[in-house]
């Protein structure tokens, strides 16, 4: 690997003769690592189920946070460094509050998007000490939210590119888990038939058996446009269903 | 003719008896604007008159800023802030139509200048506005402000040097004030806005002499912005 | 006088001042007039100081208000012409945004607390079109176009007499009479004015200032004579 690439991943913004970024690269394929997370959209709202990877009976099932809320309206499960999620959540977070306090309204899911991408990218840059990032996140996020055009689902990784999906897996599992999306989504489908899908999915790509403990769920609805994540009760169900 | 500015008692001075001219940085340069809002229609007016003590340095000037084709900001009071207000919510407004693809809506307009005015609290622009849009559903509505960004949306506002004179006419003939439970309160249309809009200005220029020239009334309806320019006293 | 010892020392009122500056749109351009007197006080401190300056081949500007501050605007006018100069590019800057320019660096100076004490009258044309362009800004940044300006005492003796002869196609030639008359008879009236004054025209032939000259007047109206009115005699 280092023969083939010599030193031109040294640099974060040190593009190799054949025009790449290596640790760009390098920082989308610890993705690639990170547990599985899936988001379906539907026309009734958006559902994020994510695999919970527990190392150790003795772990707390709670204390893993991989689906987060943004705003009332919006949030997102990520794949990869949880640390770096907290990161940019946290400047999710901060940008929807400031656009409610400005405008009097919701942020849209695509600035969001936006917003945290914009952050994303300002690895290698130079900045004030505390400010400085030395390097690209290694994480990626699936987005789901709901605005006035309706229920949107948007993916972004390290290299601060964010496009819009229908349904969308991320993490170890996700080539076989994008397959079996690409193969069962419909755009006809209902939110419930979404939650089933997505488990189902997941189900498929977990080396684990699938149980109320080692799985996430999430939805945002476009009815109410409230972001939620599903209790145990309600992921007992949806798991009852499959 | 040049302004020397108010003398006020230096704070440091032994008995606090010297007089030290100050320079004063703001002036009121007059204007009042108007605006009524209907159930799919909103008027906003504005006279031309720009006045300087009781000099009347020019006769036409505007007081309007076309935010887009279904909201609109109209300032009375400084003419130097007035121009660097317009100029602040132009440049917000082209980017947040560059973040959020999508245009300001009159709830966003509205809530943006409370902001804008407020970040200026202890140096405030010396500026009395109104913002008049038509809302998600196409109804008018109309936001009064003071000048550090209190604001409230009602249906008819008044704002600036001819306020004390037209605010009651406007709460009798549009809010139906003298009503105790608002029976027979009239649903005025676009025309009878409009023509009490021009009565409520030709009668404050009789009394206010910052008040006159040229009154500019701009129509928003869902067809667009349509201007109609109607002659005040000019004395 | 200034501020307290600790504070920055700003400018709060003006010692060396010029009177009024008054202007005229006319067709085919613009006429600027100002007289030549820069006072200290009552003190008739330079009786030749040229208060009009030629900014571009389509754009003059006069002052009134204090001399120092006018010296720095200009300065700063000058090294904006030599970066246009350097652009090179075909593209004369029109005179609204001369104007506009000058609008933020005062009302940036009046934010400061520390304002620049004048009143500036912008005269230009429009390159494209030949029609002529004439604004103003003030210490405070207030800045506005109209058809005619006049600042200080001009705004109560001349702006009454522009508005008089104001017509949409008066030519510049016409207009350069306007004006004279107007500085004339601020001349008559003004205790801070002079009888040297200059014209500045600009058309699309370009801006053009004149020497110094002295107005003709006139001081043999009866009623300008000792002893033709009941109050030239002391009745004490």
């Amino acid at each position: 690997m280092f023969l083939t690439r010599s030193e031109y991943d040294r640099g974060v913004n040190t593009f190799s003769p054949e025009g790449r970024l290596f640790q760009v690269e390098y920082a989308i394929e610890a993705i690639k690592e990170g547990s599985t997370a899936i988001g379906i959209r539907t026309s009734e709202g958006v559902v994020l189920a994510v695999e919970k990877r527990l190392t150790s009976p003795l772990l707390e099932p709670s204390s893993v946070e991989k689906i987060m809320i943004i705003d009332h309206h919006m949030g997102c499960a990520n794949s990869g460094l949880s640390a770096d999620a907290r990161i940019l959540i946290d400047h999710a977070r901060v940008v929807t509050q400031h656009h409610t306090f400005t405008y009097n309204e919701p942020m849209t899911t695509d600035s969001c998007a936006q917003a945290v991408c914009d952050l994303a990218l300002r690895f290698g840059e130079d900045g004030r000490e505390e400010d400085a990032m030395s390097r690209p996140f290694g994480v990626a996020l699936l987005i789901a939210g709901v605005d006035e055009k309706g229920p949107a689902l948007y993916h972004t990784d390290p290299s601060g590119t964010y496009v819009r999906w229908e349904a969308k897996a991320i993490g170890a599992g996700s080539e076989g888990a994008q397959t079996a999306l690409q193969d069962a989504y419909s755009k006809m489908m209902t939110l419930e038939e979404a939650e089933t899908l997505a488990l189902k999915t997941l189900k498929q790509v977990m080396e684990e058996k699938l149980n109320s403990t080692n799985v996430e769920i999430a939805a945002v609805t476009a009815k109410d446009r409230k972001f939620r994540i599903y209790s145990s009760e309600e992921l007992n169900q949806c798991i009852e269903r499959l | 003719m040049m302004d020397f500015g108010t003398p006020v008692l230096e704070p440091g001075s032994a008995n606090g008896t010297k007089q030290v001219p100050q320079f004063n940085p703001y002036q009121d340069n007059g204007g009042t604007v108007a605006s009524i809002a209907g159930d799919d229609y909103v008027i906003v007016a504005a006279d031309t008159r720009f006045t300087l003590g009781y000099s009347i340095p020019t006769r036409k000037i505007s007081r309007v800023l076309k935010i887009n084709d279904k909201v609109m900001l109209g300032t009375a009071g400084m003419q130097a802030d007035t121009c660097a207000l317009h100029k602040v919510i132009s440049t917000r407004m082209r980017m947040y139509e560059h973040d959020n693809n999508k245009r300001m809506t009159f709830n966003a307009v509205s809530q943006m200048l409370s902001t804008v005015l407020y970040y200026k609290r202890f140096f405030p622009y010396y500026t009395f506005n109104i913002v008049a849009g038509l809302d998600d559903k196409g109804e008018g509505w109309v936001c009064g402000y003071d000048a550090i960004g209190s604001f409230e949306q009602r249906k008819i506002v008044c704002n600036g040097a001819g306020t004390k004179l037209m605010q009651p006419v406007f709460d009798n003939q549009v809010d139906w004030a003298q009503s105790w439970d608002g029976a027979g309160k009239p649903n005025l249309s676009l025309e009878q806005a409009t023509d009490l809009m021009k009565d409520a200005f030709t009668s404050a220029a009789e009394r206010e002499i910052t008040v006159g020239d040229t009154l500019q009334i701009y129509k928003i309806t869902k067809d667009g912005i349509q201007l109609e320019e109607f002659e005040l006293k000019k004395d | 006088m200034f501020g307290g010892q600790d504070s920055k020392q700003h400018t709060v009122q003006p010692y060396v001042t010029g009177t009024s500056v008054i202007g005229l749109k006319c067709a085919d351009g613009v006429v600027l007039g100002a007289d030549t007197l820069v006072s200290y006080g009552s003190l008739a401190k330079n009786r030749k100081t040229s208060r009009l300056m030629t900014v571009s081949n389509h754009c003059s500007l006069g002052f009134s208000g204090e001399y120092s501050d006018f010296q720095e605007i200009k300065s700063t006018l000058e090294e904006l012409m030599i970066s246009e100069y350097c652009m090179a590019d075909n593209i004369p800057m029109q005179p609204r945004a001369i104007h506009q320019y000058l609008a933020r660096v005062m009302y940036e100076a009046r934010n400061k607390q520390d304002p620049l004490y004048n009143q500036l009258v912008i005269g230009g044309v429009l390159p494209a079109t030949g029609e002529g362009y004439l604004g103003l800004v003030d210490l405070l940044g207030t800045n506005y176009e109209s058809e005619m300006i006049a600042t200080g005492y001009g705004t109560y003796i001349a702006l009454p007499l522009l508005r008089k002869a104001y017509r949409p196609d008066i030519t510049v030639a016409e207009g350069r009479k306007v004006i004279e008359d107007c500085l004339r008879v601020l001349y008559y009236r003004d205790a801070r004015s002079i009888d040297t004054v200059q014209i500045s025209t600009v058309t699309k032939e370009g801006a053009e200032t004149t020497e110094p000259f002295k107005l003709e007047t006139s001081w043999d109206f009866k009623k300008f004579k000792a002893g033709s009115r009941l109050i030239d005699e002391s009745t004490w």
